[in-house]
């Protein structure tokens, strides 16, 4: 058996606990073993980052589809926003995203003259994430001190769409052209269920609060994200688009830089490698017939990783997440808010959070998301007083501890879990990167199912997803 | 309910009086007179609003030394008319409106039958929109709208500027045209019809 790939480091944060306190990184402990995801599934595509070149080979590949990019409406006396999102930067480490969004600075100002180009860098839930990333990757310094986070709180404008007023941040807006600076990878597909994933960040990390909250309560667990899709075909918004690009990510690292002046066609590519490399992913995850499950990332509980797929889809294996004809996924915010006051789902077809997961090992992940509803439902070991008292003072997250134990270390939480659940099957979220972090027996599990999972979606639930999304298969 | 074990502390000698924490209180806790941000310590939910958009980093988050403990008694309020104002609004009593502080519809709807008449006022009675400040807005506004009130954002405010569509609004046009992209509207509107019919846990199993 492969030895553990070396996880992601903590981050000094104000949403985590001081890294020094991460004393013990879960795949130390006797038993773990890594798989490597082309082990699993050798049609993953070939990566350009984890990689020889390092940074400078999503440098250069950001370069080539860059050229093919009109610029021409872009003058020396224009302003231009180029937009980012906190998500870029949890990937591979971070540098691969700040990369790009520094090469797409240089390339505009060499191509176009212009001098006026600011970063504009929209969060999640967690207002000054952001910051912290725009100070760590020197992008304050590389935009000649343009860089800034917003946050959905900040002053907004309205926007007139075809549904009606929606409302974007003003900052975001606040120039010329507008370029849409993301990445491919799927996170959050029990929100977005892969429609309109490239679209996305137009109804969230640029949009204020009254968008976000449309997204996410007025709209439906499937046409949520059709408040991205009205807000970038607004005129406003289409008057200041410039182009689009794209980190493009499989689980196993970087494919490529893709760019377009056209957001649908780079959205409908995306859709592709979403549902053909992340949907193996995930069905095989759903294969798992029981699991500790240990969180060990820079992130908050629910987006720690593992093999390019977040807890939060973990917990929601056991169905199937791209299926469109299924309306509620184990979790997201509408299923969470169905729950009654008994802490039963409302509906009897609601389905539980997957019941593989026997406990919760937080061994470090970060406050800042509403993550109690975890803790509610699946048995949940958080290590070190510290981080509990951390999420004690979170105010997304007063009750997080109140359905969690506490244990003094990372050791003590693991042997607490191997005993209380009786399984030995453990998968670790800790961003290790080509591969991923399990406990041996766990190991055998996946090299074992891999195969009829990779089957079952090339032949099976590729096209079905495909068709749902009126995407036609390449 | 929201057990508020927070306060938000300014430092004098770093607030330059720019107002942003006054445009963003959920709870319109804190105001800048003299040219320096106050706190009212009995209104402040805990929020950490203020605290992350603060342009000086002037403010800090304190342990309360005795936590506020916020909560409407829906028990003191004629049922019958709680579950009016959620059917209207198209939520279900007890379903989640606010994810951070647990509030379900039935408690904001509570609060306006009190006589909340804004969403500040909602959020100052219930703690809903004072933990991300973000994902709750929305069916406050329904459920005020709901119970006949329409409240205006606060002056000069960014606390929030207006109701959105909700997926029975949709356009015929709108739906046909994106039928095909993946947007399951009707499907959505299907779902949430049931969950808002669907029977009350706390009832049934009291
Ligand atoms: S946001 Fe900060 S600097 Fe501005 S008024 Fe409030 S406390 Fe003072
Ligand atoms: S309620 Fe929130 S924004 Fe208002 S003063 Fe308190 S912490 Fe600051």
């Amino acid at each position: 058996m492969r030895a553990p790939i070396t996880p992601l480091p903590p981050r000094k944060s104000q949403y985590g606990i001081d890294p020094a306190m991460v004393k013990t990184r879960v795949c130390e402990l006797p038993g773990m073993t890594s798989v490597l995801l082309k082990e699993l599934f050798p049609d993953l595509p070939e990566v350009i980052f984890p990689g020889p070149g390092g940074v400078e080979a999503v440098r250069k590949a950001a370069e080539a589809a860059l050229e093919k990019i009109d610029m021409s409406r872009i003058k020396p006396e224009h302003s231009v926003n180029i937009l980012a999102s906190h998500h870029g930067f949890t990937l591979l480490g971070g540098e691969p995203y700040a990369e790009m969004l520094k090469t797409i600075k240089d390339v505009i100002e060499k191509r176009t003259g212009c001098k006026n180009i600011r970063l504009r860098a929209g969060v999640g839930l967690r207002f000054r994430e952001t910051e912290e990333y725009i100070k760590r990757y020197g992008l304050d310094e590389h935009f000649n001190g343009k860089a800034i986070g917003v946050a959905p709180v900040d002053q907004g404008i309205p926007i007139e769409t075809e549904i009606g007023t929606l409302y974007g941040i003003k900052k975001v807006y606040d120039a010329d052209w507008i370029v849409h600076a993301h990445n491919s990878d799927v996170r959050e597909v029990h929100f977005h269920r892969q429609v309109d994933r490239a679209v996305k960040p137009f109804g969230m990390s640029y949009a204020r609060i009254e968008t976000r909250s449309t997204y996410h309560q007025n709209l439906g667990p499937r046409a949520a994200n059709f408040t991205a899709r009205a807000i970038f075909d607004s005129p406003f918004v289409q008057s200041k688009f410039a182009f689009a690009s794209f980190l493009t990510v499989a689980p196993n690292g970087i494919i490529g830089v893709d760019a377009d002046n056209d957001l649908y066609a780079l959205n409908d590519r995306v859709t592709q490698t979403g549902c053909r490399y992340y949907g193996k992913m995930m069905t095989l995850f759903g294969e798992i017939d029981e699991c500790i499950a240990a969180l060990d990332f820079p992130c908050p509980v629910v987006y720690v990783f593992s093999a390019g797929v977040i807890y939060a889809n973990f917990a929601g294996a056991n169905t199937d997440l791209y299926d469109l004809d299924m309306p509620l996924p184990a979790y997201t915010w509408y299923t969470e808010a169905f729950y009654g006051k008994r802490g039963r789902p409302l509906l009897d077809d609601i389905p539980p959070l997957n019941p593989a997961i026997k406990m919760c090992v937080h061994n470090y992940a970060w406050t800042g998301y509403p993550s109690a509803f975890f803790s509610e439902h699946i048995p949940t070991v958080v290590v070190g007083r510290e981080q509990a008292e951390l999420f004690n003072r979170d105010p997304q997250n007063l009750t997080y501890m109140a359905h969690a134990v506490v244990a003094e270390d990372t050791r003590a939480a693991m042997d607490f879990a191997y005993k209380a659940t009786g399984t030995g099957k453990v998968v670790i979220f800790d961003g290790a990167m080509g591969g991923i972090n399990v406990s041996e027996p766990l190991a055998e599990l996946l090299l074992q199912k891999a195969p009829a999972v990779s089957r079952r979606v090339d032949e099976e639930l590729l096209p079905k997803w495909l068709r749902q999304r009126g995407v036609i298969q390449r | 309910m929201k057990v508020v074990n927070l306060l938000a502390m300014v430092d004098t000698e770093k607030c330059r009086g720019c107002k942003t924490c006054e445009r963003i209180c959920p709870v319109l806790a804190i105001k800048v007179e003299n040219r320096v941000a106050v706190v009212d310590a009995e209104r402040c939910r805990g929020c950490a609003n203020c605290e992350q958009r603060c342009p000086d980093l002037a403010i800090t988050m304190v342990k309360r030394d005795e936590p506020l403990v916020v909560k409407v008694d829906v028990g003191a309020v004629d049922y019958d008319r709680i579950m009016d104002i959620c059917r209207r609004a198209k939520l279900n009593p007890e379903q989640l409106i606010c994810y951070c502080t647990g509030t379900r519809a039935e408690e904001a709807a509570a609060a306006i039958l009190q006589g909340a008449k804004s969403p500040e006022e909602v959020s100052f009675l219930t703690g809903a929109r004072t933990g991300c400040k973000v994902e709750c807005i929305q069916p406050i506004l329904r459920l005020l709208e709901a119970a006949g009130i329409k409240p205006q954002p606060p002056k000069g405010g960014w606390q929030w500027y207006g109701r959105t569509v909700t997926v029975w609004e949709i356009p015929e046009a709108v739906k046909k045209k994106y039928a095909s992209r993946g947007f399951y509207f009707d499907e959505d509107i299907k779902i949430l019809d049931r969950v808002a019919a669907a029977p009350l846990q706390g009832r049934s199993d009291a």
